[in-house]
């Protein structure tokens, strides 16, 4: 069997047929285009709404209800954990703020790693900070200023109140932290909590009592933020098993990976029944075409043509069908992922409408495999057709 | 090359059985025959046994390029028949029987193609001695009746086979034109040293153009049915 002269002699009898040829291609068209249409949307809405929640680091935070005991240790594993991206412990909320200029600011700590400061630099040591943008807003702050952080603490009736100066190194972008905050290295909140709880603060010159050396410290809490979204769920799970309560968005990202699953199953359905429609209108055109062909397939069959080379002409012409349809159901596509973006997308880079090059590639195998086997299917009768049946008519 | 003896092929029952009968054929190599009768006694059916296209129901002997047909048939090995027809057999059909999606050339090129030899000129060559060079590049639609008979006879040649099958080649054809169709075929496939066998209606045309003539007669039987009989040659 020559595989190439049967494509060729299938190819000028799919051309004479053009019209015919046509018809085929816009009936296959009308199932795949709406098909790409439909999965693109699923696609395109589910993607820009997981992305919408990867890219806010807030989503994957975990937060510890109540007061809890932690060691520094204990949380430095937390952080090696492979579903955990960032581990810091954080000091009594009561003794984390700080006051600067006429604004009293939550203080955070923060360091290499975390997710709310992705590219900004970190600060380090007890003179550099990263402002909130509201905070920055407020105090007029820009990045390389150089602000007073004021600390109070009353001793026996008597307030007290230590300064430092720091330098703002960078300012957060609003969406990333959308509260007055102010960012610093652990060991600058450690040195507020132990002044307000009366201690010496030797590196800063804060006067107080000397805290003991041995005594390992003690966190109330700590700030957690899972590798992704689907490591937020059992890492609730996890810290549930070991008594503590914590604060999580999982909730948000159970909705959208059920609504994303449900979009599956709908789009699944419609495109069973779709495709099982295809797959019939391409057996029928299969059997109307050996039908159609009998007498040029029954000369083939005199000239020396194997019932595989007969099959494979039918199948190819499906191909060819199959082949064109996809292209242009990918041209139609284009037109209305345009279209729809133009018309629902409001926050640039995400999508109503999208596909991505191996749904295509997909797309294209799967319309050419449903062809060939419909193809095959009907085009099995070229099996009986005889050379000596049509032959006297052409 | 080609030997046949006592292969009966029987359709249909009773009165309506029609039973054809070649008590014996045999054709060297460039040797030429006519098979003559009336219409519908079963030069066809002779031609497409020949041709390997239909299945005789007893075979005393039926060889063909030393191959055994009656057994290939048994063990309905289709392929071999199919590569026995590609390769040495070309037939001229009544109507032409052309490939509608072709043009002329592609046509009388196609069973060349199919056996994967490179075009040496002798399509072009064809076309020429069978006046239709002018035609190559025409749809069949294009062609008349008598333009199509020539296509079709040089498609049978193109690949040089070597037997040469023509059921009615000149039946649609004015006299002149028939009479330039059959030579135009016979001196062709003499030239190639084909066997030939032509099945005509039309007598006086077969022995003008110097063939051997084989009638085929028929008889009615006592069920009703008809059965005919290849005759020898006079």
């Amino acid at each position: 069997m020559r595989i190439a002269l049967v494509a060729s002699l299938a190819w000028q009898d799919y051309r004479r047929d053009a019209w015919l040829s046509a018809c085929s291609v816009l009936a296959l068209a009308a199932v795949i285009a709406p098909l790409l249409v439909l999965f693109g949307l699923k696609f395109g809405l589910v993607s820009s709404l997981t992305e919408r929640l990867e890219t806010d680091p807030a989503t994957r935070e975990i937060i510890p209800l109540g007061g809890g005991r932690f060691s520094s240790a204990l949380i430095e594993q937390l952080g090696q954990r492979s579903d955990v991206s960032f581990a810091i412990p954080r000091t009594r909320q009561i003794a984390a703020t700080a006051q600067v200029g006429a604004r009293v600011l939550e203080m955070l700590p923060t360091a290499a790693g975390d997710p709310l400061l992705d590219g900004l630099p970190i600060p380090k040591g007890l003179d550099q900070i990263v402002l909130s943008h509201t905070a920055a807003e407020r105090l007029a702050a820009r990045p390389g200023d150089l602000l007073e952080a004021r600390f109070a603490r009353q001793v026996a009736g008597r307030v007290e109140e230590q300064r430092t100066r720091v330098q703002v190194l960078a300012v957060l972008p609003l969406e990333a932290f959308p509260r007055d905050g102010l960012f610093a290295d652990l060991a600058l909140l450690e040195a507020a909590e132990d002044y307000r709880d009366g201690g010496a603060v030797p590196a800063l010159g804060w006067p107080g009592d000397e805290m003991s050396a041995v005594e390992q410290r003690v966190y109330p809490a700590f700030r957690l933020y899972a590798r992704s979204l689907a490591d937020v769920e059992p890492l609730r799970v996890y810290f549930a098993g070991q008594n503590l309560l914590v604060s999580t968005q999982a909730n948000t990202i159970a909705q959208v990976q059920s609504l994303s699953r449900n979009l599956s199953i709908v789009f699944w359905i419609i495109a069973g029944l779709a495709l099982a429609g295809a797959f019939a209108a391409m057996l029928a055109g299969a059997l109307a075409a050996v039908a159609r062909k009998r007498r040029e397939l029954s000369v083939l069959r005199l000239l020396g043509f194997s019932t595989a080379a007969l099959l494979l002409f039918v199948m190819v012409q499906a191909l060819y069908s199959a082949g064109i349809a996809a292209v242009l159901s990918a041209g139609l596509y284009g037109l209305a992922e345009t279209g729809l973006n133009r018309l629902f997308v409001q926050v640039p880079g995400e999508h109503a409408s999208h596909l991505l090059a191996r749904h295509y590639g997909v797309a294209l195998v799967a319309v050419l495999g449903v062809s060939a086997v419909a193809a095959a299917c009907g085009g099995w009768r070229v099996a009986r057709i005889q050379a000596s049946e049509g032959i006297r008519d052409v | 090359m080609l030997n046949l003896c006592a292969v009966h092929k029987s359709r249909g029952v009773g009165s309506q059985r029609y039973s054809l009968v070649i008590p014996a054929l045999a054709l060297r190599a460039g040797e030429q025959v006519a098979i003559v009768g009336p219409s519908g006694c079963g030069k066809s059916t002779l031609l497409d046994l020949l041709a390997l296209v239909l299945a005789p129901d007893q075979v005393g002997q039926f060889e063909f390029h030393q191959q055994d047909i009656g057994g290939l048939w048994r063990a309905d090995q289709q392929s071999a028949l199919a590569a026995l027809r590609s390769r040495h057999l070309g037939y001229v059909l009544q109507t032409g029987g052309l490939l509608g999606f072709l043009d002329v050339r592609g046509n009388i090129a196609l069973p060349r193609q199919l056996l994967g030899l490179e075009d040496d000129g002798s399509v072009a060559r064809l076309a020429e001695q069978l006046g239709i060079s002018d035609q190559m590049g025409k749809p069949p639609a294009a062609l008349s009746v008598g333009q199509r008979q020539r296509v079709s006879c040089a498609r049978a040649l193109a690949h040089a086979p070597q037997l040469v099958l023509a059921d009615e080649p000149t039946a649609s054809l004015d006299p002149l034109n028939a009479e330039r169709v059959m030579q135009a075929l016979l001196d062709r496939a003499r030239e190639q040293r084909a066997a030939c066998v032509i099945a005509t209606h039309d007598e006086p045309l077969a022995r003008a153009s110097g063939l051997p003539v084989r009638r085929i007669s028929c008889r009615r039987d006592a069920d009703g049915g008809v059965t005919a009989t290849l005759g020898e040659a006079c």
